[in-house]
């Protein structure tokens, strides 16, 4: 032990009780949503003051720890009565997912789930303004569990995100990249990053997220490991960027969308850009066909179409196309679509940002 | 040179040509410039943009460097490499730089598109074996000491590992002479020529270590039909902290290259440029 060790510790816990700070704020602004407009609970408040008055311990005097948690308590009293919007996105702080959500709306606090049926539950149910999910991936294609959920999900699609996704190789500070031998991370961002592992005889390690693996590095500070993730979860857990854009392929996009309960106006008013929708086709001869083609002689153009496994025999359709459902000519080929087929549902109809 | 396989010159007399970032290596003259070290990003990009505006087609620059002296600036290392890599993001020149070290051959590959093998490391075979795995192009110095039959064998190194992208570069030999750094010497170039198919560059800021010296070899490099010229720049060469006696300024750099290109459309013109006959 020296003077090093210990900072170093004192370091890796003030990390930690930062990120402990910022989960605390996130369930103390959560509480809002139950609490019908009144923000301040003594009863509550007096609650919590006692548990940390417990004189149990013998450096930290129940005087020292009552004067922080009553700072702690006016701080999310007052973060309730700012009036944050919130909104949800699958993994831990530092997913793409996050990246996406605060391309789309900077000032917004982002939620960590874990997973992708909780973001839409917690929209559903109120607890969140806002769900951020990942749809399709230029490399990896449909995001399956996410379009799964999307064709029952009772929500409104009321924006989108093209994010591209730019993959960098994150480790301890003064970690000699030359002896770094596992790289940790999600199976879709190993894969994406295959060739570089290759190159540089890294090993693959699969991990339940990005962030995670860099949350992960951060805390348990393994020896010659690293790991894959955005360059905002580097700066989040405090790990440097040893290279940025190690993906295989230039172009890697993902393409999110951002849930609500309800459809949301232009802050400029005005028209929206697209369209999504969800449908069964009519299990007969040019079923599908048929409802394409009210889209073709309406001269609107289709940006995606996907069909997801849906029951036996029978497939869910997505299809997103350019216009907004007030256009005369929009609605028009909207109702006969909903006529040629089965359960046809607007989704939305919103803006598309396309990050650069 | 009978034990030369790959780096031999080919019966018809066909030379390589390298494509690294758009830059064809073998054909025409092409000049690598840029400082002698990576010292910081505002150095390295102001050299970079100044040398591509002079009409350089490729950045050098070193991370690592193969000092003398133990206690002499051994360069930025990985920062050194991303600096280089913004450097090339902002200018487009591809990237020049040395690699010492067999654990770094690939993460130098990362950032750089030539990994350049000095010539303190020429006979290093470890290093010239992984150089030759990255599948990256090799720039390989000639050694202070060594024959051209040694050198072409260290080429064949690399290229027996399957890394058909190696070209080579004169820099100057230990002799008798002390007033020059080195003796450089460029008979190598119709000697490669002959003897190889593979490009034959010249560094005449090694081969010289002398400032006034640089135009007049650069000059008589490309009259002896070299293929290129690896020349040290710094946009402040009294700051630098290795080779400051030996890099030009961005003016006479753009002096020279004006030079270069007007004895290069002569040289053209004459149907004598890289002409290889001995």
């Amino acid at each position: 032990m020296n003077l090093d060790d210990l900072r170093t510790d004192i370091d890796r816990i003030d990390e930690r009780l930062l990120s402990l700070l910022e989960e605390r704020m996130e369930k103390a602004l959560l509480t809002k949503v139950f609490k019908e407009g009144r923000v301040a609970d003594p009863k509550r408040e007096a609650d919590v003051l006692d548990r940390t008055r417990r004189p149990l311990r013998r450096l930290v005097s129940p005087d020292f720890a009552v004067g922080i948690w009553k700072n702690l308590m006016a701080e999310g009293r007052i973060i309730q009565e700012k009036g944050f919007h919130t909104i949800g996105f699958q993994g831990e702080h530092g997913a793409w997912s996050e990246v996406a959500a605060k391309a789309w709306n900077k000032d917004y606090a982002s939620i960590p789930c874990r997973e992708f049926v909780d973001v839409f539950d917690a929209v559903r149910d109120g607890n969140f303004d806002f769900g951020i999910v990942p749809v399709e991936n230029t490399l990896g294609g449909l995001v399956g569990p996410v379009n799964a959920i999307l064709v029952y999900a009772d929500l409104r699609i009321v924006a989108a995100v093209d994010l591209p996704v730019t993959h960098c190789l994150l480790s301890l500070p003064g970690t000699d990249y030359r002896e770094i031998r596992q790289v940790y991370s999600h199976s879709q961002a190993l894969t994406q990053c295959r060739g570089f592992l290759n190159r540089n005889r890294l090993n693959p390690v699969q991990y339940y997220d990005t962030a995670g693996a860099a949350k992960m590095i951060a805390e348990e500070r393994p020896r010659d490991t690293a790991a894959i993730g955005s360059r905002y979860a580097g700066e989040l857990y405090g790990l440097e960027v040893i290279k940025e854009g190690i993906q295989d392929a230039e172009v890697n996009r993902t393409r999110f969308f951002v849930l609500a309960r309800e459809d949301i106006e232009r802050s400029s008013g005005g028209l929206r850009q697209k369209c999504s929708a969800v449908f069964n086709a009519t299990d007969k001869a040019g079923g599908l066909f048929g409802v394409l083609e009210i889209f073709a002689k309406a001269e609107i153009n289709l940006t995606r179409i996907e069909s997801v496994p849906d029951k036996p025999g029978d497939y869910a359709i997505f299809i997103d196309f350019e216009g907004d459902e007030r256009e005369p000519g929009v609605a028009k080929a909207i109702d006969e679509a909903t006529k040629a087929t089965r359960g046809f549902r607007l989704l939305g109809c919103y803006d598309e940002a396309r990050v650069q | 040179m009978k034990d030369l396989k790959l780096a031999a010159a080919s019966p018809d007399g066909e030379r390589t040509i390298l494509e690294v970032g758009g830059v064809r290596i073998g054909e025409g003259l092409v000049v690598i410039a840029g400082p002698c070290s990576v010292e910081t990003e505002d150095q390295v990009i102001r050299t970079a943009v100044a040398v591509k505006e002079a009409g350089a087609q490729m950045l050098r620059g070193g991370a690592f460097k193969p000092r003398t002296s133990p206690y002499a600036f051994q360069g930025l290392g990985l920062k050194g490499l991303k600096i280089l890599e913004k450097a090339k993001r902002e200018t487009g020149l591809p990237i020049v730089t040395e690699v010492i070290d067999t654990r770094d051959v690939s993460w130098v590959g990362e950032y750089a598109d030539v990994l350049q093998i000095g010539a303190r490391n020429m006979q290093n075979f470890s290093l010239l074996r992984e150089a030759g795995k990255s599948g990256k192009p090799i720039l390989l110095k000639r050694g202070m000491y060594s024959t051209l039959e040694e050198w072409l064998n260290c080429a064949e190194y690399i290229l027996a590992e399957g890394n058909a992208s190696v070209f080579l570069c004169e820099r100057g030999i230990r002799s008798f002479e002390t007033y020059t750094r080195n003796t450089l010497d460029l008979s190598m170039v119709p000697a490669v020529h002959a003897e190889s198919h593979l490009p034959i560059f010249i560094d005449p800021s090694h081969g010289t270590g002398i400032l006034g010296m640089i135009e007049p070899m650069s000059l008589a490099a490309v009259a002896a039909g070299a293929d290129g010229l690896e020349i040290e720049v710094h946009y402040d060469p009294p700051s630098a902290l290795s080779d400051k006696n030996q890099q030009l300024t961005p003016a006479a750099f753009a002096a020279l290259m004006g030079k270069l290109r007007r004895l290069r459309a002569f040289m053209d013109e004459m149907g004598s440029a890289g002409a290889g006959t001995v």
